[in-house]
């Protein structure tokens, strides 16, 4: 029987793909900034400016975050494509 | 068929395949998901290490130098030359004392803001040389002229009194 979920998934066989190329593209975004800030963050606190230090965790802290939070909308697996072939 | 003849003939199946029914493909792929979640991992990771160190900041400061501290004979160190020393506190920092002109003298710590190798005066170039990688530190005021090193070399105070050198924290402060 056909249900409100395997119809989207026919009529939008792309839908997947696309909604976990956009979760890839702003994780690795995401982690390209964390890594800029802890770049900044090494550099500036040698220099003894703490306060740099401190705002780069909290803009750090802020995108991990949102990273984990993108994680919940990861497609799930095509279940029914797997019962199929049994 | 031959498919169907083996799943219904399971003892023809050989021993390791039957102890190991997994493909080496399911095992050495790395899904998309799989990728997503590290980098979500990653992420978390990369904020812990800021956090460190601001907590190393914040609960380890580095401590300015306290007090004078005697360094050598003023007549021992000729113009133009370089003289090395040691102060010892919480750890021990390796310094350089200068003698650039009569009566003008720098002192800086000896380490490298790139990789903390040794510097050195360069009497010839007029410059410190951090001969590692061609990095070169103004003699004068210690910024960095050419190189690699992101930050100027800590400079102490130098006082002269009865003949003799000593060095203390520097009280300018230094806005960068």
């Amino acid at each position: 029987m056909s249900d409100f979920r395997r119809s989207q998934n026919e009529a939008h066989p792309n839908k997947t793909n696309t909604l976990m190329t956009a979760i890839i593209v702003l994780l690795i975004l995401f982690v390209g900034i964390q890594i800029w800030f802890l770049f900044g963050a090494l550099n500036n606190a040698l220099q003894g400016n703490i306060y740099f230090a401190v705002t780069t965790f909290i803009g750090s802290f802020l995108l991990a975050l949102a990273s984990l939070w993108l994680l919940r909308y990861l497609p799930d697996p095509l279940k029914k494509s797997s019962g199929k072939k049994k | 068929m031959a498919k169907k003849s083996s799943h219904d003939h399971p003892e023809k199946m050989p021993t390791w395949k039957s102890d190991f029914p997994i493909k080496e493909e399911q095992v050495t792929h790395v899904g998309r998901r799989e990728f997503a979640k590290f980098l979500g991992l990653l992420s978390g990771t990369l904020a812990l290490g800021n956090g460190v160190i601001v907590i190393k900041a914040l609960a380890f400061p580095a401590k300015p130098l306290e007090g004078e501290h005697f360094v050598c004979n003023a007549d021992e160190v000729a113009v133009g030359e370089m003289f090395q020393f040691e102060i010892a506190g919480s750890k021990v920092i390796p310094y350089i004392l200068i003698h650039l002109e009569e009566n003008v003298w720098r002192a800086f710590e000896q380490k490298c803001t790139h990789l903390t190798c040794a510097v050195r005066y360069r009497k010839d170039l007029g410059k410190i040389e951090c001969p590692c990688h061609h990095g070169f530190f103004s003699a004068d005021t210690g910024e960095v002229l050419q190189g690699p090193p992101p930050r100027p070399l800590p400079r102490l105070e130098v006082v002269i009194r009865d003949g003799k050198v000593y060095v203390r924290e520097e009280k300018q402060d230094q806005t960068v």
